[in-house]
C-alpha cells in the first residue's frame, strides 16, 4: 500500500475543515454542509481501490 | 518532478486569479453606486440651479468621470442623439441594459435606475427633484447593503480561490 495515499487523504481533509470554518463564518450553512459532503465522497473516491483490495483478499483467504 | 511543480503552481495561479475577481466585483460595487450617487446629484444640480435640458445635462455628466457608471449617460444620450422616435426613458433604460455586464452592479440597482428613468422628463422642476432625491435615498440603501456584502464575501472568495487551487492539485498529484 502506498503512503502517498494517506498523505494526500490528510491534506484534504485540512483542507476541506479550513473551506468548512469560512463558509460557516460567512453564513453560508448549506454550502459548507455540500462541501463537506464533497470532501466525503472524494476520499471515499480515494479508497475505493484498496476497499476492493481488502474485500478481495478476504475472499481469498477464507477461498469463497 | 519539475513539469509536476510547475503545473501546479499554475493551477494555484489560475484559482487565485478567478478567486481575486470575484471579490473584485464586491470591492468595486460600493465605489461605482457612490459614484452613481454624485452623478445623478450632479444631473439634479443642473436641473435646479441651470436648468439645463436632458442633453446638455446628460453630457456633462457623461464627461466629467470616467468611470463604468458614466457610460449610462453617454450611451443614453447616443441612443437620443441618433435615433428617432425614442424617448429618454426608452434610452435609458437601453442604456442601462447594455452598460450593466461593464459595471460591478447588480439587478437590484439596475431596477432602481430603471425606475428613476422612467419618472424623467415627466413632471415639473418639484417632481423631476422628488425623484432624484428618492432615487439618492434608495442608492444610499444599496450602497450600505453593499459594503456589508463586501466586508462578508470579499475575504470569502479569496481564500475559497486559493485552497480550491490547492485541493485540486493534491488531487491532481
Amino acid at each position: 500500500m502506498n503512503i502517498d495515499l494517506i498523505f494526500r487523504i490528510a491534506a484534504v481533509g485540512i483542507l476541506i475543515s479550513i473551506l468548512n470554518a469560512i463558509l460557516k463564518q460567512t453564513g453560508r450553512e448549506e454550502l459548507a454542509m455540500l462541501t463537506t459532503l464533497t470532501g466525503l465522497v472524494l476520499v471515499l473516491v480515494m479508497v475505493a481501490r484498496e476497499i476492493v483490495n481488502l474485500f478481495n483478499l478476504i475472499k481469498t483467504m477464507f477461498q469463497f | 518532478m519539475l513539469l509536476k511543480i510547475i503545473g501546479s503552481i499554475l493551477v494555484i495561479g489560475g484559482s487565485c486569479v478567478i478567486g481575486f475577481t470575484l471579490s473584485s466585483a464586491y470591492s468595486k460595487r460600493p465605489v461605482q453606486l457612490k459614484i452613481l450617487q454624485s452623478l445623478i446629484q450632479m444631473l439634479g444640480n443642473e436641473i435646479r440651479f441651470m436648468s439645463s435640458i436632458i442633453t446638455d445635462a446628460f453630457e456633462r455628466i457623461g464627461r466629467s468621470i470616467d468611470n463604468p457608471v458614466a457610460s449610462f449617460f453617454t450611451n443614453a444620450l447616443e441612443y437620443l442623439n441618433n435615433e428617432e422616435s425614442i424617448n429618454i426613458a426608452q434610452a435609458w433604460e437601453r442604456a442601462i441594459y447594455e452598460n450593466m455586464g461593464k459595471t460591478a452592479l447588480n439587478k437590484e440597482d439596475a431596477e432602481i435606475l430603471i425606475s428613476f428613468g422612467k419618472m424623467l422628463g415627466n413632471s415639473d422642476i418639484q417632481g423631476q427633484l422628488k425623484n432624484i432625491e428618492y432615487t439618492l435615498q434608495q442608492l444610499n440603501l444599496q450602497q450600505l447593503k453593499a459594503e456589508e456584502a463586501m466586508k462578508k464575501y470579499e475575504t470569502m472568495y479569496k481564500t475559497l480561490g486559493i485552497l480550491g487551487g490547492a485541493l485540486a492539485v493534491i488531487l491532481l498529484i
